[in-house]
């Protein structure tokens, strides 16, 4: 009796294995990867767009089986734009495995510069910071840095600018974040480009700029270019358009020209500024769902498939955090498909192999991305846009700021 | 001299809000001895409330303004009495705690709501040209915030000094236990005076959202950007808050107007008017109008 009860236990577990067998191994891989960010807390306008965008878009991966049978799991989470909450977040996801990691603030990518070269992970940060890249191997940024950006619309004042030598003021974020371009541009100056840098304006919690605007105007600032987040921005140029000092055509005599980088426009903007937002040049290398292209399609069904709102559905953050994912799956499938173990070294060979024709064209960028050992800035090419009737318009055709290879 | 008048202009502009901002700290202050650091959560409250009555629910402004005083005047009388009321007679900083736990709360509450992480603006509702005169500007928006924010100044000085109510809530504010001996009811003068600060927060979030657009982030900040203003009046005194409001918002533009952009300076708007606090509170440690307490022993 004793005898066939064990046999009956032997069989039962040998059937449970030999049914559970084929499961496992059918039931492909899982790569990790880690994203934190600020979904609530200072600038969270920004990162909760950004983090839905990562959010759907591997969901998407896993959800039509883009990877075969293996998913991706990104773990994201809220570090209310605190640099230590985002340490151990960061060090959490290590002792959890990850492969690939997803960062947000400038001043947290900077703080953990030297766990990511300890760590040696590949990094794709929400800040675009040209000095993220210094003495780094492993960060590299989505999109033309801070600089290129700023650069980029100095370039296009003095190409568009009739008269002399341009005056341009920079009104620029307290922080790593604001300060970001500001040596950058002045370089540019000094390299050749034809403008003059008349005032660096670090701005406050103000509710009154009419003291800065007409300080500006009275020493001949006809262009301001931004470097810091929408409200701000909002408030200068509301104040602006009551003082009557908002240019009506780019760099109208005696009034003010208002530019900004990335983060200082999309639909926020308008959203915060109303009809004081009209002629608001912009640059980003993200593309905006109000122009027809694949790429605006492809996120607005992105958004539409994961029922997100409307806002979220077509905030250039959303497209922000759409991309970054999209390059993190691509270096997953290139690593795959040439048979290489997922693992953190393998994904930053293929992250700098990603150049010539291996290039990727995401589609919500303006251009290709493009890395390799001597570039860790992804999409170099830029677009301008302007505000017109309450939305941001391309102006001209996609470019890449030249100063930018002339002060490196 | 345009550009002084108009450095002269926006700084009455700037401090009436912060004295309206200020006007929270202070009545409840003034009742209770309790700093309600909360108190720009409340700000940020007012302005979502008198949004969403506007555009969500589609009732004119003027009125969805006056309704969030309403609503906002109920919330933090609720408040009060859910989380304060069982604190009377407690130490100080154990009511003070509890508005520092309230603040991580509302906070929380807000980024449940889309008003925590988007951007929104008032429709316009304003004429959009400035009124200019002798090449000084002024936008509507901050001149009806100015004229807001006296009207509500000039209704609470009146309260205080010639309402029953008023009286009780100073009296209160002077000697609890002489108080209740006498009648005064203190935990429905608490429960008036937070209701009141809430009251003044919703005109300050709807005026400060309207210039600003509706940001969370901004918004609140609002609670912190006052703390010099209400330290500087005297912390009890509703005219020391509008005195000091003025003199912080003069402060910050003419540093900005005249120091920012010179020997290298920057930022000084947001510096001097702490320095200037400074130098005063080494001169009159109570503030500008606060009350000196003489205790004899």
């Amino acid at each position: 009796m004793k005898m066939n009860n064990k046999i009956k236990w032997m069989f039962l577990l040998g059937a449970v294995f030999m049914v559970t067998l084929p499961v496992h191994a059918l039931a492909g891989k899982v790569y990790k990867l880690g994203l934190s960010l600020a979904i609530t807390g200072p600038t969270s306008d920004a990162g909760n767009p950004y983090s839905k965008g990562v959010e759907d878009y591997f969901n998407f991966v896993n959800d039509t089986k883009m990877l075969g049978d293996d998913k991706i799991e990104c773990m994201i989470r809220d570090d209310q734009y605190n640099n230590d909450i985002t340490k151990r977040n960061f060090e959490d996801f290590v002792s959890q495995g990850i492969v690939f990691y997803l960062n947000y603030s400038t001043g947290s990518t900077l703080a953990l510069k030297k766990d990511f070269e300890e760590e040696k992970i590949p990094v794709l940060p929400a800040s675009f910071h040209a000095g993220n890249l210094t003495d780094s191997n492993y960060i590299f940024l989505p999109i033309a840095s801070y600089s290129a950006q700023a650069i980029g619309l100095a370039e296009y004042i003095v190409k568009t600018h009739q008269g002399g030598t341009p005056k341009v003021a920079l009104f620029i974020h307290p922080s790593a974040f604001g300060r970001g371009p500001v040596e950058d541009l002045q370089k540019a100056v000094k390299a050749g480009l034809k403008m003059e840098i008349v005032e660096v304006v670090e701005h406050g919690k103000d509710l009154d700029n009419s003291a800065m605007l007409k300080r500006l105007l009275s020493k001949g600032v006809q262009y301001v270019i931004s470097q810091t987040v929408q409200s701000p921005v909002a408030t200068m140029l509301k104040d602006a358009a009551s003082l009557g000092l908002t240019a009506k055509t780019f760099g109208e005599v005696g009034k003010l020209t208002f530019l900004g980088c990335h983060y200082t426009g999309g639909n926020d903007l308008v959203a915060l500024a109303g009809p004081a937002a009209e002629n608001f040049y912009w640059t980003t290398s993200y593309i905006v769902t109000n122009e027809p292209s694949a790429g605006a399609t492809a996120q607005l069904d992105l958004a539409k498939k994961y029922n997100r709102d409307e806002k979220a559905a077509n905030s250039h953050n959303y497209a922000n955090g759409m991309m970054v994912a999209q390059v993190a799956t691509e270096v997953i499938k290139r690593a795959k498909a040439k048979g290489k173990e997922i693992n953190k070294a393998n994904l930053y060979e293929e992250l700098l192999a990603m150049n010539g024709d291996k290039a990727f064209s995401p589609g919500t960028t303006v251009g290709p991305v493009t890395f390799s050992k001597t570039d860790h800035a992804g999409v170099d090419s830029l677009q301008l846009y302007v505000v017109k009737d309450g939305l941001f318009r391309s102006t001209g055709t996609p470019f890449i700021p030249v100063y930018t290879d002339k002060i490196k | 001299m345009s550009y002084f008048f108009q450095l002269v202009v926006s700084g009455i502009v700037v401090g009436s809000i912060y004295a309206l901002s200020a006007l929270g700290f202070v009545l409840i202050y003034k009742s209770s001895r309790v700093l309600n650091i909360a108190h720009g959560q409340i700000i940020a409250a007012g302005a979502f409330i008198t949004y969403a009555l506007t555009v969500m629910v589609g009732i004119p402004i003027y009125l969805a303004f006056l309704m969030s005083m309403v609503i906002t005047f109920f919330l933090a009388m609720s408040v009060e009495r859910i989380f304060l009321r069982r604190l009377i007679g407690e130490p100080i900083i154990s009511v003070i705690m509890v508005t520092i736990g309230l603040m991580s709360i509302l906070d929380g509450l807000i980024y449940l709501t889309p008003f925590g992480t988007e951007n929104f603006s008032f429709p316009a509702f304003l004429p959009v040209t400035p009124i200019s005169l002798f090449g000084v500007s002024i936008s509507w928006t901050q001149m009806v915030g100015v004229i807001v924010t006296f009207a509500m100044i000039g209704g609470f000085s009146w309260f205080f000094k010639k309402s029953t109510l008023g009286i009780s809530m100073r009296a209160v504010s002077d000697d609890q236990l002489a108080s209740m001996s006498i009648g005064i009811s203190v935990p429905r003068v608490f429960g008036l005076a937070w209701a009141m600060a809430g009251l003044s927060a919703a005109a300050a979030g709807g005026i400060i959202g309207n210039i600003t657009g509706i940001n969370f982030d901004t918004l609140h900040a609002f609670g912190i950007i006052v703390f010099p203003v209400v330290i500087l009046g005297g912390l009890d005194s509703i005219l020391g808050a509008v005195v000091a409001g003025i003199i912080m918002g003069l402060i910050q533009q003419f540093a900005s107007g005249y120091l920012d952009g010179s020997w290298g300076l920057n930022g000084t708007g947001e510096v001097m008017p702490y320095i200037i606090l400074l130098v005063i509170l080494l001169f009159k440690p109570h503030g500008l109008f606060g009350i000196h307490e003489i205790e004899r022993v």
